[in-house]
């Protein structure tokens, strides 16, 4: 009996599996089809259709404006401009805020208290001068620009503008193999590269998600833009006459964000082409009613999702960061720190490249947050170079109120033009911050393609660094 | 502090550049060039004559030594020799100088062609692979999925039972449709046929047909037959093939019926601002996830469709369809195929 039924089912599997032969190629598309005629027949026997003319002609009205041949992509920089101005300009006072409170006043009570309860030297190194300090300046650096930023953007979202926006840049997005949404993720990359590639969700094909993904950080991140300002006004401003240094010096940074935009479309051009060629794609873009945005729940979920989310990430990375800051500059290997047998070790190596062993050091430890990068560099450029009178001891990070004395401490540490120029280059390409690396893992839930997101940045920093630096020996010798 | 002359160093670092490049440039590159060494071994060999017999069987034609021998593209001697052994492990059998494949040799045959054809299927729903190399990457693959993991494949893509090709897919048990259908150079004048199979072999001619639009499912209506070229109408467009090229496509004959007049669909991408249309279909050209997105937005038969924006950068097109604006690239809508309406007609639709 049992084996007549299986003999019986089995029988009745094959009979049909071959009527499926009869099929056909196409009866999945005869099946949609059939469904979407049997769905919009019942809905026109149950439903009335109210016009919904008036409020779509408004929409389509405004539409004809942003995405108009001429007025299309002024408004769009307009906008994506003002966001940025209000940003940077607002982000200014209180980051001095934050930085005088968490850094000026509570590290050295901090410290106090620390000596006062009779704390070791290297205890209190360790998790004041280390961990604390790291965590503080990231906060201090990373938190006004961003409650700033994710919420204009957020609005912009809201409002239906963004999707505007990816239309518009589409035509130039799709030759280089990648999804108009793609100048989404691209400008949310230059407020936060992580926040840049959780943004990447809303790309719908596998492809171009990954894509996005993966060049998300030539977005200068607001991490970098304090760097790039910093280095471009001491170095490059300081190259030409005082009334050109404001306006060159701005150039240069603008120069180095515009390089990035540029290297994103050029490497999405190359990933789409070789690497990611297999991968599925398939577009569609929805553009969305306007309506007006819900600001309380724009303020809300943005500070939640986006820019808490991120920071406790970033903090997370940060305070382990700060441990290992501290230990190479004060555990002793014979004479020197780790930190200075790492500098001579890699400074011949770094030489080719146009930069040096306290920068390659930097960048290794200051991997969670480019933000202490030049606190960091500040910190080792004064231990290495053994200046006396300068910076707050081994370990301690710090920074300087007088652009001079910066440059000062810098050049001291055999900084020349040349530095600065690799520099800046190597800031904008060099691996993702520890926070996008982690935040890349989980988006893509793929080990290989982290690896690719961290690995080619660095490939190409160090490719363009070694040229740029070998042609300029070449033409000032 | 730089010892080494900055001419020196970038020429030195030029090279090194120019040498990762050739390492690991796709396809042509000396990684890809070691692979393609290491796949070329015996076991393929034989995989590929079982399967080349198997065709011959499934068509009906005898197959010989040279044919073979050409087929996998070796030496009468090297083919001899293998044909020795495919006989010596019973895979095969020899009867007045043609051969033939045993149960044991044809079920195995059937394996391979089934990884083959699920592999192809895969490649074209799931993938951006191109159909130019469907074949190619279906050949590496086959000789090194187990049955079980191109089993697990098939469930997960929905159990097809054709490749994108039109081939039939055997079943798991090695089941097949019998062979259908006749080549196009077969057919008379005023013969309404459908595509069933487009012949992937060789490359040149399979690129031809495919830059000529015609894809499994379509119907032909052969207009002249003359010597040396057939002509017929497809997708209101005419065609004419030379009989080696028509033999590449087989074709099943339907039913007599008046012609289908020579009309042709119109493509949404030729849609104007401000104009609206009716869906008529997708072209089979479009595939896997775009094909279902594009369906799951509502582009099947019979919706209603109007162009309504054109990006500042020119490309992507927002069309309104059914209550929402979705923008479509241009390659994209010219996969579509819509009837036009007239605009006037149907005021209460056609928006502003």
């Amino acid at each position: 009996m049992e084996k007549k039924t299986l003999s019986q089912s089995e029988e009745i599997l094959s009979l049909a599996n071959n009527l499926r032969w009869d099929l056909g190629m196409d009866f999945h598309d005869t099946i949609i089809e059939s469904i979407y005629k049997e769905a919009s027949k019942i809905a026109r026997k149950t439903t009335r259709m109210e016009s919904d003319k008036p409020a779509y002609s408004l929409d389509l009205k405004i539409d004809r404006w942003v995405t108009s041949r001429w007025l299309g992509f002024p408004i769009m920089f307009l906008l994506l401009a003002l966001v940025f101005w209000i940003t940077v300009s607002g982000a200014n006072y209180p980051s001095g805020l934050l930085a005088n409170l968490l850094i000026d006043m509570a590290h050295p009570a901090l410290k106090s208290l620390a000596a006062s309860i009779g704390l070791p030297w290297w205890l209190d190194g360790l998790l004041i001068d280390g961990a604390y300090l790291s965590m503080a300046w990231v906060i201090s650096v990373m938190l006004p620009p961003m409650a700033i930023f994710f919420p204009l953007f957020t609005l912009l979202e809201d409002l239906g503008y963004l999707p505007r926006v990816a239309f518009n840049m589409d035509n130039l997005f799709r030759k280089a193999g990648a999804h108009g949404k793609q100048a989404l993720t691209l400008s949310m990359g230059f407020g936060c590269n992580a926040a840049g590639v959780i943004a990447a969700r809303v790309i719908d094909s596998p492809r171009e998600r990954l894509i996005a993904i993966i060049t998300n950080n030539f977005s200068l991140c607001n991490g970098r833009w304090p760097t790039q300002i910093l280095i471009a006004t001491i170095f490059i401003g300081g190259a030409v006459p005082a009334h050109w240094a404001g306006l060159v010096s701005a150039g240069a940074v603008v120069g180095i964000a515009v390089l990035g935009i540029l290297f994103s479309l050029v490497v999405s051009w190359g990933l789409s082409k070789t690497v990611l060629r297999g991968e599925a794609s398939a577009f569609s873009l929805e553009l969305p009613p306007y309506r007006p945005p819900r600001i309380l729940q724009t303020l809300y979920t943005s500070l939640i999702d986006r820019t808490i989310f991120v920071l406790w990430r970033a903090i997370v990375f940060a305070v382990p960061a700060g441990l290992a800051i501290w230990l190479v500059a004060n555990v002793h290997i014979g004479e020197l720190s780790l930190a200075e047998h790492f500098i001579r070790f890699t400074n011949p190596f770094a030489f080719f490249f146009g930069l040096n062993g306290v920068i390659l050091l930097a960048y290794v430890i200051a991997i969670p947050a480019n933000e202490i990068v030049i606190p960091t560099i500040l910190m080792l450029t004064v231990l290495s170079a053994g200046m006396a009178g300068a910076g707050e001891g081994a370990g301690v990070m710090f920074e300087l109120d007088s652009i001079a004395d910066t440059g000062n401490i810098l050049r001291g540490g055999g900084w020349t033009l040349l530095t600065a120029v690799n520099l800046m280059l190597f800031s904008l390409l060099h691996n993702p911050c520890s926070t996008t690396i982690y935040t890349i893992y989980k988006e893509t839930n793929s080990a290989k393609w982290t690896l690719v997101a961290t690995l080619l940045p660095i490939v190409m920093g160090l490719v363009v660094c070694f040229f740029t630096t070998q042609l300029w020996l070449l033409l000032t010798q | 502090m730089n010892s080494i002359n900055p001419g020196i160093a970038l020429l030195i670092g030029a090279g090194i550049l120019a040498a990762l490049l050739w390492a690991l440039w796709p396809k042509r590159g000396l990684l890809s060039l070691l692979n393609k060494a290491r796949m070329n071994s015996q076991r393929i060999l034989l995989e590929d004559a079982l399967k080349f017999l198997f065709d011959c069987e499934y068509k009906g034609i005898s197959c010989g030594l040279n044919s073979i021998a050409g087929n996998l593209n070796i030496s009468a001697d090297k083919a001899a020799h293998l044909l020795n052994r495919l006989r010596a492990i019973g895979l095969i059998r020899m009867e007045d100088q043609a051969f033939y494949l045993t149960d044991t040799g044809r079920s195995y045959a059937l394996r391979i062609i089934r990884v083959h054809r699920i592999w192809e299927r895969y490649l074209a729903d799931e993938t951006g692979v191109g159909p130019m190399e469907w074949h190619d990457e279906a050949d590496r693959q086959e000789h090194h999925m187990t049955p079980e993991a191109a089993d697990e494949l098939a469930a997960r893509i929905g159990n097809p039972v054709f490749d994108p090709h039109g081939d039939p897919i055997p079943s798991a048990r090695g089941e097949l449709p019998a062979h259908k259908g006749q080549p196009l150079s077969n057919l008379q004048e005023g013969e309404i046929a459908q595509i069933l199979h487009i012949e992937d072999e060789p490359r040149t001619i399979y690129e031809q047909l495919t830059a000529l639009g015609i894809y499994p499912g379509m119907e032909v209506y052969v207009m002249d037959v003359a010597e040396g070229k057939i002509t017929f109408a497809a997708n209101g467009e005419e065609c004419t093939l030379t009989p080696l090229f028509a033999a590449s496509i087989t074709v099943e004959l339907l039913p007599e019926r008046p012609p289908l007049p020579p009309f042709k669909y119109e493509l949404l991408s030729s849609l104007r601002l401000g104009e609206q249309a009716e869906v008529a279909g997708i072209s089979p050209n479009c595939r896997g996830q775009q094909r279902r997105r594009l369906m799951d937005l509502g582009v099947v038969p019979g919706t209603i469709i109007s162009a309504e924006l054109r990006s500042a950068s020119n490309d992507p097109v927002a069309y309104r369809i059914m209550g929402a604006t979705i923008a479509i690239r241009k390659d994209q809508a010219s996969l579509i195929f819509i009837n036009k309406k007239e605009t006037s007609t149907n005021e209460q639709a056609s928006g502003l």
